[in-house]
C-alpha cells in the first residue's frame, strides 16, 4: 500500500470519522435501505414499510459495526418527498449513525434537505448527491438548507475518462460552468465526500479506482463509492448467479475490498441485508492495509479492526 | 450472423436483453420491468438508464436494418426516465453538448456514439409509446401486428465502434505524491511508480 503526500482530510459526521491515510481510519460502510424493490417496502410512493423488519436490519448493521470497528451509516433511498420524510423520521429514531439521503429525482433530494433542516437532522444527514445534472433550483435549495455534508459525484456522461471525471469536479469540464467542488462550496457544503461514480464494467467501472487515488492525492477529501453497482449491473454474473447465488454474492461482497485497496474511505455496499458478509470482509481488508503501512508512520486509530479483531 | 440487413456480429453490445428473431421488424424495450422474451420479437430487454441504456438500444438497432419499430412499454424507470428519454432522443436528437433535447431524465447525455448514428436511429425506426403497459397478452398482440410490417430500412446496417481506441498517454511524471516505501514514490496523475533518485 501507500501513503499520500497531501494531508488527508478527516470529516466528522455525527461522530463518525471518514477519511485519512490508508490504514489510519477504518472504512465506513453504508448499507442501503428502502431501495428499489426492497421487500420490506409495500408502498414506495407513500413510504409504507415493515418497521419491525427495518429496525432489525438497522440494528444488525450496527451490531456488526460495533463488533468489527468499521463505522456504519444508513443509506436511505426514497422515491418521493413524502417517503423520504417517513424514512428519515424512522431511521433517525432507530440509530445514531449518519444518514445518507438519496434519490434519482432531485425534487426528492431537495424536499429531504429542507425537511432535515426543519427537524434538526441536517448535521447527521449527507446529501447524495451533487452531480453533473445539478440545477439552479437544487443549488438554491441546498444553500437554504442547513446541510453541510454531501457526496460529490464524478459521473461525467460526456467524458467518462479519468480526466473527464476530474475536470467535472475541478472546473466543470465541458459540462458545467464551474467545478462541482466549487458548487458545493457555494451551497455551504463543508464536508465533501467524493464519489468517482461506478459505471458498468465495460463502460469504465475501473476508472473509479484510479480516480479514488487521484482525487485523494489532489484534494485530500474522503473518497468512496457504491462499487457493488459494478457486479450488480454485470449481465453475465446475473445470469450465472441464477444458477448459484453464492457466485453472485461473492463478487458483490468482494467488490468492497477492491475499493478499499484503492484507498477508498467509505463504501455504499448495497442492500443492508449484506451487512453480515460485508463487515467481516471489510475489516479483514482494513487490517491488512493497516499492517502494510505500519512502518510508514500511519497509526490506526483507536477502535480500528486491527485493535479489535486480531 | 450476417446478411445484407444484419451486421456480421449482431448485436454488437451486450446488455440485459434476449434476441428472439433477428429478422423481426419489432423490438421491445421494457424499461424498468423485467419480462420474459416474447415470441416473434426481434429482441426484448429492459432499459433502466437515460444515458448508457439508450446508447445500447441505438447501437443494437442501427446495426440491424430489419428493425423498424420499437415498442416502449413496461414501468418507467423512476428518476432516470429512460422511456421519456428514448422518446425524446427519437423526437429531438441531441444538442452540441450531447444532451438529449427534451428529456426529463436525471443525466440524459450521449457520450459514446456519433450524431450520425442518432440520426440513423431516428430515420430507421418508429417508436410505439406504450409506457406503463405490462400486460403480456397485449404486448404480444402488438408484436404480432408489427413483426412483419413493412420492409427493412433501405440502408445497410450501421456498425458503431463502441470500444474506445486506446490512446497512448505521454506520461509526464510531475513528482511523487504518494509514498509506497522509503524512496519508492508514485505519481498519482500518471499512475507511475518510481524510485527516487
Amino acid at each position: 500500500m501507500f501513503t499520500f503526500q497531501k494531508v488527508q482530510e478527516v470529516v466528522n459526521i455525527a461522530n463518525i470519522k471518514i477519511g485519512g491515510q490508508p490504514g489510519e481510519y477504518p472504512t465506513v460502510l453504508a448499507g442501503t435501505i428502502f431501495y428499489n424493490k426492497h421487500s420490506i417496502v409495500s408502498d414506495p410512493d407513500k413510504g409504507i414499510f415493515d418497521k419491525l423488519a427495518a429496525e432489525k436490519l438497522i440494528n444488525r448493521q450496527q451490531e456488526l459495526s460495533d463488533e468489527t470497528g468499521n463505522p456504519c451509516m444508513v443509506h436511505i433511498y426514497a422515491e418521493s418527498g413524502d417517503a423520504a420524510m417517513r424514512y428519515l423520521d424512522f431511521v433517525s429514531n432507530a440509530t445514531d449513525a449518519p444518514l445518507l439521503i438519496d434519490s434519482t429525482e432531485s425534487r426528492v433530494r431537495m424536499a429531504a434537505a429542507s425537511y432535515v433542516s426543519e427537524i434538526g437532522l441536517a448535521d447527521k444527514t449527507i446529501y447524495n448527491s451533487l452531480n453533473m445534472a445539478v440545477t439552479e433550483e437544487e443549488i438554491e435549495a441546498l444553500t437554504l438548507s442547513d446541510m453541510d455534508s454531501a457526496i460529490i459525484l464524478g459521473f461525467n456522461a460526456m467524458d467518462s475518462s479519468l480526466g473527464g471525471r476530474m475536470e467535472l469536479l475541478e472546473d466543470g469540464g465541458k459540462v458545467l460552468p464551474h467545478g462541482l467542488l466549487e458548487t458545493a462550496d457555494e451551497c455551504g457544503i463543508k464536508k465533501k465526500l467524493i464519489d468517482p461514480s461506478i459505471t458498468p464494467m465495460g463502460n469504465g467501472a475501473g476508472v473509479a479506482l484510479r480516480m479514488t487515488i487521484a482525487a485523494k492525492a489532489k484534494w485530500g477529501h474522503p473518497v468512496g463509492s457504491g462499487i457493488h453497482n459494478a457486479p450488480s449491473a454485470w449481465n453475465w454474473l446475473r445470469n450465472i448467479g441464477k444458477e448459484d447465488k453464492l457466485i453472485y454474492k461473492i463478487c458483490d461482497i468482494a467488490s468492497t475490498g477492491i475499493q478499499q485497496m484503492a484507498a477508498g474511505d467509505f463504501i455504499l455496499y448495497g442492500p443492508i441485508e449484506n451487512a453480515r458478509y460485508t463487515f467481516p470482509m471489510a475489516a479483514m481488508a482494513d487490517i491488512m492495509i493497516s499492517e502494510s503501512v505500519a512502518d510508514m508512520g500511519v497509526e490506526p486509530v483507536e477502535g480500528h479492526p486491527i485493535w479489535k479483531l486480531v | 450472423m450476417s446478411d445484407d440487413t444484419i451486421a456480421k456480429e449482431w448485436p454488437p453490445v451486450r446488455g440485459d436483453y434476449t434476441v428472439v428473431d433477428p429478422r423481426s421488424r419489432i423490438c421491445v424495450a421494457t424499461l424498468a420491468s423485467d419480462m420474459e422474451a416474447f415470441p416473434d420479437a426481434c429482441m426484448v430487454g429492459s432499459c433502466k438508464t437515460e444515458n448508457l441504456g439508450i446508447e445500447k438500444i441505438i447501437i443494437n438497432t442501427i446495426s440491424n436494418s430489419n428493425i423498424r419499430y420499437i415498442l416502449v412499454c413496461g414501468t418507467e424507470s423512476r428518476g432516470h426516465l429512460s422511456g421519456n428519454t428514448l422518446l425524446a432522443i427519437h423526437h429531438n436528437g441531441i444538442d452540441e453538448q450531447g444532451r438529449i433535447i427534451g428529456s426529463d431524465g436525471a443525466i440524459p447525455f450521449i457520450e459514446n456514439i456519433p450524431a450520425k448514428a442518432i440520426e440513423r436511429f431516428r430515420q430507421q425506426v418508429e417508436l410505439i409509446d406504450r409506457r406503463g403497459l405490462v400486460e403480456t397478452g397485449k404486448i404480444q398482440e402488438l408484436i404480432n401486428e408489427y413483426r412483419s410490417k413493412g420492409n427493412p430500412f433501405p440502408e445497410p446496417p450501421m456498425v458503431i465502434e463502441t470500444r474506445k481506441k486506446k490512446q497512448k498517454i505521454e506520461r509526464e511524471i510531475t513528482g511523487g505524491d504518494m509514498m509506497i516505501a522509503p524512496g519508492i514514490l508514485m505519481d498519482s496523475a500518471s499512475g507511475v511508480i518510481f524510485a527516487e533518485t
